[in-house]
């Protein structure tokens, strides 16, 4: 039995050189810590020691591991990559600390944290390798349990992202939808009344349809605005009035009319986008109505803004002025300004601009919290 | 009125609002050579009649087929196609070879220029003011029509 033989030459050589005096020897022997020794500069690298430790540990016998490579630790579940690094850092003889699976005589596994050292001979050359081992099975358990805790509450965060998502996609659906309905309905009320426009031909009822008409016109507008804006919560007036405008402005200058425009942003919340867009639209007919009788044609003024806290919406006219406590107005408008204004907190007011007529929108200002 | 009359195709499947825009078309000058609601209609009606320009809604009767429907017009019987939509969002970022897009609700004004637009660029081959803001230019056409103003 070679391996017999060696086992105690290897010993004795320990025993000559670390006897029973030894004290450092005696402190590895007696060490908590598993501890092992092997021989640098053997093939396989087998053991000349192992502490009792490291027997407890592993549950061999000390004549079970002396003389034996380390090998006998490994088993089924153990990493070849691990395996690879411990044999590339004994073989270029440098230090490693990893932890690996290593198993027990009686075949149960264990998470093994080794530490390795090399124990240099007077030339330099690595002649021992020290190792000291530690369980670290708990640690490691502690680890996956806290590792698959982890990743089940991302899966739980995930699942509910998604959840929130198909939830927030389908109300996004949905406003898009009803925005789309709106949209289209408003466009078939307009062609509705339009059609009807075309076929009367008593000038009372087309004045008072091109009336409702436009009305439906600024509400189309304050629709395609609303949604065309990032924040589908505030709506701003000055916008409003340069489509409004835009869109008078050519059947106005076959009048003569001509438009000049103060605006700055002045924000209202969606809820009131309607009724101001509804006087705004109703003060911008009556000008154009009363304003310039028989061709004659002049300038509207239409000023946008905040006004300490208020937003104030002026639209002037140089025509020839009107009685302003008895004067009638399109088709109702001055009723439906007043009515909206009460709606909206707001005071309409008119007054002679000479020439012309002034008339005056104060809206409470919502500040920029609007909501 | 218009110099040029420009033969218009209308796929549109709200037949009011088709008729509406029918009597618009014919009062800036031009013909209407024929009003679709489905695809196939639209289809079919484009190449029996060669438009010059076709308005084309993108939810029809058959569903949100506008868009190939554009694509096709564009592509086969070479009409300049406006999308009017109460849905931007269904338009291509390439517009499906239409020169534009009107929203809806669209005011009487705001269609006209348009049209009015879109008919001056046919005969000038270059845009000769900035677009109406009723009117959305797909950057392909903006590109074909090069510089702006005379």
């Amino acid at each position: 039995m070679d391996n017999q033989i060696e086992r105690e030459r290897v010993g004795r050589d320990l025993a000559e050189r670390h006897g029973e005096n030894d004290l450092f020897a005696a402190a590895l022997r007696g060490a908590c810590k598993a501890m092992l020794l092997a021989d640098a500069r053997r093939p396989g690298k087998p053991l000349v020691f192992a502490n009792d430790a490291f027997l407890q540990l592993t549950g061999y016998a000390r004549d079970e591991v002396l003389g034996r490579s380390c090998k006998f630790l490994q088993g089924p579940g153990t990493d070849e990559a691990s395996v690879d690094e411990i044999r590339r850092a004994l073989a270029e003889g440098r230090a490693l600390s990893i932890e690996i699976l290593n198993y027990r005589k009686d075949g149960t596994a264990f998470w093994n944290a080794v530490s390795l050292s090399p124990v240099a001979d007077g030339s330099g050359a690595p002649e021992y390798y020290f190792a000291v081992l530690s369980d670290v099975s708990d640690k490691r358990e502690a680890e996956l349990a806290l590792k698959e805790a982890y990743e089940g509450l991302e899966r739980a965060v995930d699942a509910r992202t998604l959840d929130l998502q198909t939830a927030l996609d389908q109300k996004t659906m949905l406003l898009h939808e009803v925005d789309h309905r709106v949209k289209n309905n408003l466009q078939l009320i307009s062609s509705l009344i339009q059609l009807q426009l075309r076929r009367s031909a008593e000038p009372v009822v087309k004045e008072a349809l091109r009336g409702v008409l436009d009305r439906v016109g600024a509400i189309s507008t304050v629709h395609r605005r609303l949604f065309q804006s990032d924040d589908v919560r505030r709506f701003d007036v000055a916008e409003f009035v340069s489509d409004l405008i835009e869109d008078l402005s050519a059947g106005a200058a076959d009048r003569g009319i001509r438009f000049e425009l103060d605006l700055e942003p002045v924000f209202v919340s969606s809820g009131k986008a309607a009724p101001v867009s509804l006087i705004v639209n109703e003060l911008l007919a009556n000008a154009m109505k009363h304003a310039y009788p028989e061709g004659k044609g002049g300038l509207i003024r239409v000023a946008v803004r905040r006004e300490g806290d208020k937003e104030r919406i002026v639209v002037q006219d140089d025509g020839v002025g009107f009685d302003i406590d008895n004067a009638k107005t399109v088709s109702g408008g001055r009723h439906i300004i007043e009515l909206l204004s009460r709606q909206l907190r707001a005071t309409t007011t008119w007054e002679n601009a000479n020439p012309g007529t002034r008339a005056v929108v104060l809206l409470p200002s919502e500040g920029e919290a609007v909501g | 009125m218009s110099d040029r009359r420009l033969r218009v195709l209308i796929v549109e499947d709200e037949v009011l609002v088709a008729a509406e825009l029918a009597w618009l078309v014919e009062d800036l000058g031009h013909e209407v050579v024929g009003e679709a609601a489905t695809s196939a209609d639209a289809l079919r009606l484009a190449g029996d009649t060669r438009p010059d320009l076709a308005l084309v809604d993108i939810h029809l009767y058959d569903g949100p087929t506008g868009v190939e429907v554009a694509r096709r017009i564009a592509a086969e019987s070479g009409a300049t196609v406006l999308f009017m939509t109460a849905n931007q969002k269904r338009v291509p970022p390439d517009f499906a070879g239409a020169a534009g897009l009107v929203p809806k609700p669209y005011s009487i004004h705001g269609m006209q220029e348009a049209i009015a637009f879109v008919e001056q660029c046919m005969a000038e081959g270059r845009a000769m003011a900035e677009p109406p803001h009723s009117l959305k230019v797909a950057p392909a056409f903006t590109e074909r029509l090069g510089s702006r103003g005379p």
